[in-house]
């Protein structure tokens, strides 16, 4: 056994920032996130060097998962992007993005961090404030007791995935699944405090998208051999289900701490198996007509069960342990003899089903909050993509069940919200600053950099070329494709805002995003009607935003702090 | 082989390291401090403001600052603060000294030495200052901070003798504090987080045994969640377990529980032991035996209804089966830090399992407000209510942020802040030799002060604060009035007026016997001169040496924004004194007195100047080799408020702000400080021991010797020795 080496001196590096292999690093991410960002993004095709796993997406979270970054700073930031993407699924390259462009801009004004980060922290309060008030002007009430809205923000999220390769149909049939998935989930009497249910998905790669289906209850997937064996049940009433947690396959279990000494002949094996049809036959005297099973079920016990007429289903797996507990009402038995009879719980039916090549047993609950989403696509990378665009979809509608309200998207909260942020810092300088130690020129700078890396953020929603425009009464965005002709009539061009609230009918005026402008008080309050009018409009989730954009600037904040940095070389 | 490598340990390769080192710290101290990213070799990514762990992080080859770093790091483990102020206060010592070798080098030597080398020269005469800085530590220091610096202490108490916080003073204790370790744009949240889990955990009878409590265990009272902003931090009544539960069971009304470091289910054969199975029959019933065993406890526990199992093992399925049967719900695999902490809020011992079927009733059970699961972010905990019997009422901090090297960076600091108060709430014991054949005016001056005031302070303090207030207010209502208009004026501060109303009370007491209103422009300090003491004093004094009549007014009383200043000066009390007069016909005496808890001084290097400023005034009675350390020492300790005050310019710069304090000190007027904020007195007291204790280190080395050794060749050598 040799020493252990003593330890090598740490790397210590001051103003890290100023470095220009922290600044090359830091564009490269910002290209590559960029570069993913919304329907038109481009798709990044990630492999290992020696084969394997090859990952097609444009999505934050498995873009960052996959990605290894080694210098800290980056490691900082795209952590808390990971962090954001686990708790809120959507809205990662916004907060990425973001993040990247503060820094940048901010690097750019040699301002001391102090004030940078004062001044930082008082715009996104004041972002925050205006988009949690009533009059702002770029987010809508979320109507529940109708699905347009809930599916245009379903439909949303599905298109600003390309990676997914859906075709128009398919986007509004797996939107369609979603939203009828996360109805499923929630519970029809709740009172006061609702627990919604659970959406399991279950893969079906190879299929066509349109195959996709939601089933009400649970999908356990078997051979083809072992479906046959299982009998064909003719109850009306519910059937009695007993579930094991515990193993049912003979093994002795724990002899404890002490020697175990057998005499000759005796066999243990024997001793456990005749527990078990014990076992057995408590179960059929208590008319149980389902036995499911964690894990293994002895195939004396299933053959006994199975001449009693009753179906052994074993090797569940722990996943589906919850959802079943959940599902049938039952205890989780862990006991190899006297079940207590509360212990039981019931199914309305079982059925044998087979989709595409695979075949599953189908338990229908009574009435519980379980369902299925039988999510098909046409090769494994674009299921995956699939499969985690569904989940984001869930959890978003699950934030919005919280949070009714929804923010405009395709760009338009963002440039309405750096036309807001524009307006107040000119006009009311003094309520931003009250008391502080900085100046209104260093507010202006800073705001200046703050609007222009939320307008950067949506600038990055053109891939093609094309121009980006924003008009000056409502703050919108507008886009304008690559090869249009110069000089002629913006109406002409323009079709619809970002979102597709408003039409180039109206009597607007526009100009270019980069270009400099006045500014202007973006018209807020949102009339219903408006609303009402418009049946595809294109939603962002606002307790998603909401957190990327605190999460951005905190970062951003952080990051734009460091004097030092300290890299352990052990 | 060995071979070996020596360098001189001399002061400037000691100043070198430093001064490489306090470029690093001191650019996260303060207010205006910045991060530093440490990473682990784990891949872990930390921000840090922390001076011990930065200089832990730096993982330092050189040998001398190894030494350094062991030296903050025992200081650290005694305090918990203060790494940056020394490595920036060592560095400026160490500055002070090399550069008046540079100037004086023979001042020091005897003549005999000249015969030796250069560089033994120079340890010698460093041997000698070090010794110096020995005894000046050991006997004179302490004596500075109790007759001059005490003067000027405020107390964090609203009341001295219940130690009593007010939250106002909490909150300028605790920003100042955050100020220095967390990040600018979080510090005053975190601080006023903090002072809202100070109050909700604390009652009005709790003392240090909550700060103890909570020091020791803060790692089971707070939660992590990342993913989310700072600002959805904040605080939750009860415990949080970082578990999930084996079985939930709700239950409404009455919970009660239990605790269990063992299996509920009969083991099948104990440890060391031989079970011989003789048939399968007997394998069957024994089996049986167990499962009835179980079944049979878990029904006891549920007739005594109890509804919550927690466990510090796995428990078997058949154990979480039955619960779930009984309506009991699990919970399992708690770490013995949690479990000890449950014990020590609720003092519930364990349950033993086997025993318990004997006794018809389970006495190890305790009541529990709620039991429920608690989901953050995704992840699920389990939310106890305990009913406390300590004076700690249990509440966890939910720390969010959006990434966990933050959180960490607010978990450690939270830590170390109630470190700090633990320190805090603690008296700080100071001992001091005072020289009688010095023939000063001060030495013989003191033993008239003491002895006069052996008599009369104990008196007077019980006038002030055990006054009953019924007559208090009887007496001064004219004052009541005039207390009203003068707190008044105090409406710029921070502290609302509804604030002040409430204190007004706690304020009049020390008020009432108000002579003279010492006018100075910014109302911020007010002090009062008591006739009682003055009288006897006055005569004393003027006796002696006019110099210190200006100093008669020895007890003071100062309202700093609600704070009060208790008289610390003569804290020395009875017992030291009787000590002195037996030793009086002998030259040196030896006085033990002691920094009162809760003494706090404002922030802004207010302790640093003033004790330099006491310290020069020292110095000017020594001796000629006595009064460059001292005033080295006094000038280094400039060191702290140049750094803090580094980026302010015009009247706020240092020099200005130097000039001030100086100027007001002279005249005896309190000092005005720009910025809100105290910091605790026994924390810098002790900060300065442990330098100058290190520093003593430094300068008694004199070579450096470096060892390269073959580690194999040792591996082989060690296992000869053993053999």
């Amino acid at each position: 056994m040799s020493r252990l080496d003593a330890k090598k001196p740490s790397l210590c590096k001051s103003e890290p920032l100023t470095s220009e292999r922290v600044r090359t690093t830091l564009s490269v991410l910002k290209t590559i996130v960029t570069s993913c960002y919304g329907p038109s993004g481009r798709l990044k095709q990630l492999h290992n060097g020696s084969g394997g796993y090859v990952c097609t997406t444009s999505q934050s979270s498995a873009l960052l998962s996959h990605l290894s970054v080694t210098h800290p700073i980056l490691k900082i930031l795209t952590a808390s992007v990971q962090n954001h993407v686990s708790s809120f699924s959507d809205c990662g390259l916004f907060t990425a993005i973001l993040c990247c462009n503060l820094i940048e801009n901010v690097q750019r004004l040699g301002l001391t961090p102090t004030s940078v980060i004062r001044l930082n922290t008082h715009l996104l309060s004041l972002c925050i404030s205006y988009l949690k008030s009533e009059t702002c002007g770029c987010r809508i009430p979320v109507d529940f007791s109708s699905t347009q809205i809930l599916l245009c923000l379903v439909r949303s999220i599905l298109t600003s995935k390309p990676a997914c390769t859906l075709t128009r149909a398919e986007t509004e049939h797996i939107s369609a699944l979603i939203l009828r998935a996360f109805l499923l989930t929630i519970p029809e009497n709740a009172e006061g405090h609702i627990i919604l249910g659970k959406c399991l998905i279950v893969p079906l790669k190879g299929q066509r998208v349109i195959d996709s289906t939601v089933l009400p209850g649970i999908l356990i997937e078997m051979s083809e051999v072992q479906l046959m064996r299982l009998l064909p049940i003719k109850k009306s009433a519910a059937l009695k289900v007993a579930l094991f947690c515990t193993t049912l396959s003979g093994d002795i279990s724990d002899t404890g701490e002490g020697t175990v000494v057998l005499s000759y002949g005796v066999s243990l094996e024997n001793a456990v198996l005749d527990q078990l049809l014990n076992l057995g036959r408590q179960l059929v005297s208590d008319h149980v007509d389902l036995v499911l099973c964690q894990k293994v079920i002895h195939p004396s016990l299933k053959q006994f069960l199975n001449m009693h007429r009753v179906i052994a289903i074993d090797r569940i797996g722990v996943t589906l342990m919850e959802p079943l507990t959940k599902m049938t009402g039952t205890q989780p038995i862990g006991s190899l003899g006297s079940i207590s009879p509360n212990s039981y719980g019931s199914v309305k039916d079982v059925c044998t089903a087979k989709f595409g090549s695979k075949h599953f047993v189908h338990l229908t609950p009574n009435e519980a909050t379980i369902c299925s989403l039988l999510l098909c696509n046409r090769n494994d990378t674009a299921w995956d993509e699939l499969k985690l665009t569904c989940q984001t979809a869930l959890h978003v509608l699950q934030l919005t069940l919280k949070e009714p309200w929804a923010l405009l998207g395709g760009g338009c909260t963002e440039t309405h919200l750096a036309a807001y942020i524009r307006h107040k810092t000119h006009n009311n300088p003094e309520s931003i600053l009250k008391d502080d130690e900085c100046t209104q020129t260093e507010l202006q700078l800073i705001a200046e950099a703050f609007c222009s890396a939320l307008e950067s953020v949506v600038g990055s929603l053109e891939h093609d070329g094309g121009e980006i425009l924003t008009d000056m009464k409502y703050g919108h965005l507008w886009s304008v494709q690559a090869d249009s002709p110069c000089l002629v009539n913006w109406p002409d061009l323009l079709s619809q805002c970002g979102c597709g609230l408003y039409n180039s009918r109206e009597e607007l005026s526009w100009s270019f995003l980069r270009s400099t402008h006045h500014p202007f008080v973006p018209q807020t309050c949102l009339s219903h009607e408006a609303v009402g009018s418009v049946s595809n409009l294109t939603l962002d989730c606002l307790t998603a935003k909401l957190s990327g954009l605190q999460v951005a600037v905190e970062t951003a904040n952080l990051i734009l702090d460091l004097s030092y940095v300290i890299e352990d070389t052990n | 082989m060995l071979s070996s490598m020596a360098a001189a340990g001399s002061v400037t390769a000691a100043l070198q390291v430093t001064e490489v080192l306090e470029a690093i710290v001191s650019c996260c101290v303060g207010p205006e401090g910045r991060q530093v990213l440490c990473t682990k070799p784990t891949g872990e990514v930390l921000l840090s403001r922390n001076g011990g762990r930065l200089l832990e992080a730096l993982h330092l080859e050189h040998p001398i600052a190894r030494m350094i770093v062991d030296c903050v790091s025992s200081h650290l483990k005694k305090t918990g603060d203060g790494a940056k102020t020394f490595i920036i206060y060592l560095c400026h010592l160490l500055r002070g000294l090399h550069s008046i070798t540079e100037k004086e080098k023979d001042s020091l030597m005897c003549e005999n030495i000249q015969t030796y080398g250069r560089h033994w020269k120079n340890c010698c005469q460093w041997k000698f200052i070090s010794q110096a800085l020995l005894t000046f530590q050991t006997q004179v220091l302490d004596g500075i901070m109790d007759q001059y610096l005490s003067r000027h202490f405020l107390s964090i108490f609203s009341s001295a003798k219940e130690k009593t916080l007010c939250r106002s003073s909490l909150e300028l204790l605790l920003e100042a504090y955050f100020c220095g370790r967390v990040g600018r744009n979080n510090h005053k949240f975190i601080s006023q987080l903090m002072c809202d889990y100070f109050f909700k955990c604390t009652t009005c009878k709790s003392g240090t045994d909550v700060f103890e409590l909570v020091d020791d265990c803060f790692v089971e009272l707070n939660v992590g969640v990342t993913g989310l902003p700072v600002s959805d931090s904040r605080i939750i009544a009860g415990l949080v377990l970082q578990k999930d539960f084996s079985r939930y069971c709700p239950a409404d009304g009455d919970i009660r529980m239990v605790i269990v470091t063992e299996t509920i289910q009969p083991l099948f054969s104990a440890s060391g032991s031989e079970f011989i199975l003789n048939s399968e029959a007997q394998f069957q019933t024994s089996q049986f035996w167990i499962m009835e065993k179980t079944k049979a406890i878990m029904k006891h526990l549920c007739s005594q209804n109890v509804t919550l199992l927690l466990s510090s093992v796995r428990q078997p399925d058949l154990v979480i089966y039955y619960a779930g049967v009984n309506g009991i719900s699990v919970v399992e695999c708690l770490s013995s830090e949690e479990i000890s902490l449950i014990q020590r809020i609720i003092g519930l011992s364990p349950f033993v399992p086997l025993h318990a079927l004997s006794q018809c009733e389970i006495s190890n059970t305790a009541l529990v407000k709620f039991c429920k699961p608690l989901i953050l972010r995704s992840r699920r905990y389990v939310h106890l209510g305990l009913i406390s019997t300590c004076t700690f009422i249990p509440h966890c901090i939910v720390l969010c942020g959006p990434v966990q090297g933050l959180i960490k960076q607010h978990e450690d600091a939270l830590h170390g802040a109630f470190k700090m108060l633990r320190q805090l709430f603690k008296d700080l014991d100071l001992n001091y030799v005072t020289q009688a054949n010095d023939q000063s005016d001060t030495a013989s001056l003191f033993i008239c002060k003491n002895s006069g005031e052996s008599y009369k302070v104990p008196d007077a303090r019980n006038g002030s604060i055990q006054k009953p207030y019924p007559d208090t207010v009887i007496e001064n209502k004219d004052e009541l009035e005039k207390t009203q208009t003068y707190l008044k004026a105090y409406s710029n501060l921070a502290i609302s007026d509804v604030e002040l109303e409430t204190y007004i009370p706690y304020s009049i007491p020390k008020l009432t016997p108000a002579d003279t209103f010492q006018t100075d422009e910014t109302l911020r300090c007010l002090s009062l001169e008591k006739n009682r003491l003055i009288g006897d004093y006055e005569a004393l004094l003027k006796s002696s040496s006019t110099a210190y009549s200006t100093r008669g007014n020895n007890r003071i009383e100062i309202c700093y924004e609600n704070l009060q200043v208790t008289n610390i000066t003569g804290k020395g009390g009875l017992l030291p004194v009787s000590f002195k007069l037996q030793n009086m016909g002998t030259s040196q005496s030896y006085l033990s007195s002691s920094v009162p808890a809760g003494c706090v001084l404002p922030v802004g290097g207010n302790f640093e100047i003033l004790l330099h400023y006491y310290l020069l005034n020292y110095a000017k009675k020594c001796h000629q080799s006595e009064e460059t350390v001292v005033s080295i020492i006094a000038n280094a300790l400039l060191g702290i408020p140049k750094v803090l005050y580094k980026s302010k310019t015009g009247k706020d710069s240092f020099p200005h702000m130097y000039i001030r304090a100086v100027h007001a000190l002279q005249t005896n007027e309190p000092i005005v400080s720009s910025q809100a904020g105290l910091e605790s007195v026994t924390g810098k007291c002790q900060l300065l021991t442990s330098v100058l204790q290190c520093l003593t280190k430094i300068l008694t080395i004199d070579l450096v010797i470096t060892v390269k050794r073959h580690p194999q060749k040792v591996h082989s050598q060690d296992s000869e020795d053993e053999l």
